[in-house]
């Protein structure tokens, strides 16, 4: 059995775009191809789990940004741990990474 | 900010899905999100919003404060009972019309709630049964299982009142029997659930549910929910997705050493 936390391909892919930088969760939508109805559920669960941790954007930077303040994602020691897991298991989340220098803003 | 209305209506719809603690936030969040979203693709995108409020709903510890102790909870019934009543005694047909007509008449409402009892009876083994097994109890004492089973039989007659009036007002007009059966169905098994989740000891509601591993990390270990008796009285355990191992809720009751540790607890709770 392979060591470490046993997660789904769903939730591997979300892992996996929260760390290389795809911090919002219409960015994380974008770049995973999946629905928002799987998307913020997943990453709900995955906060409870404590393997990302979650934060309100400061309102200063986005008032000066003329735009509403967003929530950002990061990843926990635990779910870095789970996405070195998850790499293992599923080879393919590497075709991930490889659209993170397409993106511009995150 | 973009205005749409139809993205922001149905925002607005789905935020009733979301505890209402939690509503602004949640609403908050997915406007944030919204204002992000192209415009084209900004309906399905607000569709998912359904999803996630359903999620936070389930996953949301709601103890129901309302029916907490079994006398509220009674009280809140009989509460819902009344307009059943009435609407039952308003929906009834004129005593002209009696005779030609198949409603229910004044003095058949006390043999329709018996009725409608009976019914119930019958239903409630195959309800039961439907739902699996209930916890592993430990020998209760006579008094408790009776108490238990006369809080039961009370739930469920100041139910058939309020079933009574859904029967009397699908008879009075022309929509289908189905949905009324179905909810009479849904009426019991919530009496049922409710059982299931109060203290076999003190018949109030388990409160604070600690959740205990996560699926996301566990394999073939026990995940699950622990909820507690606010007197001390035992700790439910509840797995989340149930095994051959795990198939029914466990029950540990405490002894009396915990007592000191809830009795400030109780104490808070009953001011």
């Amino acid at each position: 059995m392979a060591d470490g936390p046993r997660i789904s391909h769903t939730s591997a892919m979300i892992l996996q775009a929260i760390g290389i930088g795809h911090i919002y969760g219409y960015t994380v939508m974008e770049v995973t191809g999946l629905a928002s109805g799987t998307v913020y559920p997943a990453l709900r669960r995955l906060e409870r789990d404590q393997l990302i941790r979650s934060q309100w954007e400061r309102q200063s930077i986005a008032e000066a940004a003329l735009r509403p303040a967003r929530r950002y994602y990061k990843l926990t020691p635990s779910g870095e741990a789970a996405v070195e897991a998850s790499r293992k298991r599923y080879p393919l989340l590497a075709r991930l990474a490889s659209k993170e220098e397409e993106v511009q803003d995150v | 900010m973009k205005r749409q209305w139809l993205p922001s209506t149905i925002l607005r719809a789905a935020s009733l899905l979301a505890p209402g603690d939690q509503r602004a936030e949640w609403l908050a969040g997915w406007r944030s999100e919204l204002w992000y979203i192209p415009r084209r693709g900004s309906t399905v995108f607000c569709l998912g919003a359904f999803r996630d409020a359903l999620w936070l709903r389930r996953n949301s510890p709601s103890p129901g404060k309302r029916l907490e102790s079994p006398l509220s909870c009674l009280a809140f019934l009989a509460l819902l009972a009344a307009p059943g009543l009435l609407i039952a005694v308003l929906l009834l047909p004129a005593p002209d019309t009696m005779a030609r007509s198949p409603h229910l008449n004044v003095r058949g409402l006390l043999e329709g709630c018996v009725a409608m009892q009976l019914l119930s009876s019958l239903a409630l083994p195959a309800i039961w049964l439907a739902m699996g097994p209930g916890a592993n109890r430990c020998p209760l004492p006579w008094r408790s299982r009776v108490r238990r089973g006369i809080f039961l039989a009370l739930k469920i007659a100041l139910i058939q009142p309020m079933m009574l009036g859904g029967f009397v007002a699908v008879c009075a007009m022309p929509i289908a029997n189905m949905p009324f059966s179905v909810c009479w169905i849904l009426a019991i098994r919530w009496a049922l659930i409710d059982q299931r989740r109060r203290c076999p000891e003190c018949l109030r509601l388990l409160t604070d549910p600690v959740r205990i591993g996560s699926a996301s990390q566990t394999f073939l270990e026990w995940y699950g929910a622990e909820s507690t008796c606010s007197r001390g009285h035992g700790l439910l355990q509840t797995a989340e997705m149930p095994a051959s191992y795990t198939g029914k809720p466990e029950w540990l009751a405490l002894d009396d050493s915990w007592k000191s540790l809830f009795s400030e607890v109780a104490g808070v709770r009953q001011p």
